[in-house]
This record gives structure tokens, C-alpha cells and sequence, in this order.
């Protein structure tokens, strides 16, 4: 049986891959709001994505407000996509 | 006094400060899920994700339809009533305030939107295309009348019906808005009877060409714009 992705296999990192797998990009606003994660717990699980290749974070300004940027890369997209095939195994789907 | 301090002391550093901390360390500890809640989460995520159209996403190409109805019926008017082809050049305000338009509400839309999906990278494709081939065939069209051919503006007309017809069709698929697709449909259809009809030698009058082109419109971006609108209340969007 194939062993699950640990980085993958935390409940607020799988939620952040899963948001980011089915749009091109999310800024930290809105994945707080979707995952309702904390502030803090979100930016760390996201620096740990960040520091795997599995996502870009790209800090810019919109006007006078900062936004930061999150998008899959195709190493993320990859660890997703092999993540579930371990999961389904798991599962037996 | 001295007591008191004490005790305050034992209260915040002793009793109060481990148990906030402890809160804080516990959301910073992530939960290993089992593999169902794994497949529960990627789900719901991707169920919370699901594009809803929203009146914010058509706000561009309502905002083109408006202006291009508007200016059409203004044109119409001058040319009926004045009688004098000049009033022809009244087209440019369609450019002229539409492009800076444009720009304001796609800079608006970026401070407020916090994702961006497939969907909108399409549909600005889409629109892209369309806007730069009008572009293009404007300036194509200023050439042709400094060579003396003002009949060359009819081919903006064709482009008015056919191209933006194309795209509104194609922006209705992506949105799975069947109103877009008929009113794309109709457009392109319209387009290429006038086609025929110039052709085979039949003069596009003012007259009942401008409605024409007003209907096809309405029905191209302002009528879908209504129902998603109306569908989006309602929460079927």
C-alpha cells in the first residue's frame, strides 16, 4: 500500500492543496475564510507548502493593501493527484 | 499587599498565561485526519470552491453592452433626424469611453476578488481576443478611409454582430448560461443575413439595421446579465 504524502496528511494543509487544485490562484483572505483556520495556524501551514514546492506565495500590493498570493505548482499538483491515489488505495474506491 | 501581588502574579504567569498559550499552541498543532475525513475534507473543499457566478464577474461585458446600446441608439437618433452621414463618427464614443471603463472596473475587481479561477482567466481570453480583433479592425478601417474608402466601416458592423456574437456564445458556455449562447447565436446569425443581404444587393438602411443591432445586444449582455442576476438572488447561480 502506498504511504500517504505526510505533508499532505494534516487536515489544514490537504484543505489549502484541495482550494488551490481547483482555482488558478487564492489570496490568504480567502482561504482563512474557507478553511477558517487562524491567521497564524494558516501562515505557518502555508510556509510549509511553501518550502515543499508545492505552492508559490507571492506577496504584492492592490492599492494600498497587501495581498499574498497562493498558486499550486506542478510538483504540488502531482503530490495531489499521488496523495489521492494513496487515499483511494486506502479506502479501497 | 504584598499577598496581592503574589497572587496576581501566580495568577496571570502561573495560571492564566500557560492556559493561553496552550490555546494558541493547540490551533498551531495540525490534526492528522483518518483517510475518510482526508476524502471529506478534499470534497467539501472543492464543493466551497465551486464558481458561483456572481452580478461582480458579467460587470465588464455589461458595462461594453451599455455603452454600445446607448451610443447605437444616440447614432440612430442623429442620423434619422440630422441626415448627415458625419454623425457616424459618434461609433468612436464606444472606444473612447469604454476602454478607460474598462480598465477602472477590471482595477476594482482585482482589490476585491480573492480567488481566481479557471473560469475568469477564460473569459478574459475570450473577451481579450474579441477587444483586440475590434481594435485591430478599426485601425484597419482608419487606413481604408484615408484612402478614400469610408465604405470599409460596414466590416465593423459584421464584426459588431459575428465576432462579439462568438463571444458571448463562448462566454456562455464557460458560465453555463444557455441566455448568453442565444443571444451569441442569434448575433452571429443576424450577422451573416446582413452579409447576404449586402451581397445580394440589399441596402442596410438605418432604419431597421440600428434596431437590429440594439436587439441583438440587449439580448446578447443585458438580458443574460438579468437572469444571472435574478439566479444569483435565488442562489442558483
Amino acid at each position: 500500500m502506498k504511504e500517504l504524502d505526510p505533508l499532505l496528511h494534516s487536515q489544514l494543509r490537504l484543505a489549502v492543496m484541495s482550494i488551490l487544485m481547483n482555482v488558478d490562484e487564492a489570496d490568504f483572505v480567502y482561504l482563512k475564510e474557507k478553511t477558517e483556520a487562524t491567521a497564524g495556524n494558516l501562515s505557518v501551514q502555508l510556509d510549509k507548502l511553501s518550502s515543499a514546492g508545492y505552492i508559490t506565495i507571492e506577496k504584492g500590493f492592490v492599492g494600498k493593501k497587501t495581498r499574498t498570493a497562493c498558486r499550486v505548482t506542478d510538483l504540488g499538483r502531482e503530490a495531489f493527484e499521488n496523495y489521492v491515489a494513496a487515499l483511494r488505495t486506502y479506502l479501497n474506491l | 499587599m504584598v499577598y496581592n501581588i503574589n497572587w496576581f502574579t501566580f495568577a496571570v504567569f502561573e495560571q492564566i498565561l500557560p492556559v493561553f498559550i496552550l490555546q494558541i499552541l493547540k490551533k498551531m498543532t495540525d490534526k492528522i485526519p483518518s483517510p475518510e475525513e482526508s476524502m471529506s475534507i478534499i470534497s467539501s473543499m472543492i464543493q466551497q470552491t465551486k464558481h458561483r457566478v456572481a452580478p461582480a464577474d458579467i460587470r465588464v461585458s455589461v458595462m461594453w453592452g451599455i455603452i454600445t446600446i446607448v451610443t447605437a441608439i444616440m447614432v440612430t437618433i442623429l442620423l434619422l433626424t440630422m441626415r448627415d452621414p458625419v454623425y457616424n463618427y459618434g461609433w468612436f464614443a464606444i472606444p473612447v469611453i469604454g476602454i478607460p471603463l474598462n480598465i477602472l472596473i477590471v482595477r476594482r475587481s482585482r482589490t476585491e476578488k480573492k480567488v481566481r479561477t479557471p473560469i475568469d482567466r477564460m473569459s478574459d481570453r475570450i473577451w481579450k481576443i474579441v477587444g483586440y480583433t475590434g481594435l485591430t479592425l478599426t485601425a484597419i478601417c482608419v487606413i481604408f478611409t484615408l484612402c478614400d474608402y469610408k465604405q470599409a466601416w460596414l466590416a465593423m458592423f459584421y464584426y459588431a454582430f459575428i465576432v462579439v456574437g462568438l463571444g458571448a456564445s463562448a462566454q456562455g458556455a464557460i458560465l453555463q448560461e444557455n441566455s448568453y449562447i442565444v443571444g451569441g447565436v442569434i448575433s452571429v446569425i443576424t450577422g451573416f443575413c446582413l452579409i447576404m443581404a449586402t451581397l445580394i444587393g440589399v441596402p442596410l438602411l438605418v432604419y431597421w439595421v440600428m434596431p437590429l443591432y440594439i436587439a441583438c445586444f440587449l439580448l446578447m449582455f443585458i438580458v443574460p446579465a438579468f437572469i444571472i442576476c435574478r439566479k444569483y438572488r435565488k442562489g442558483m447561480a
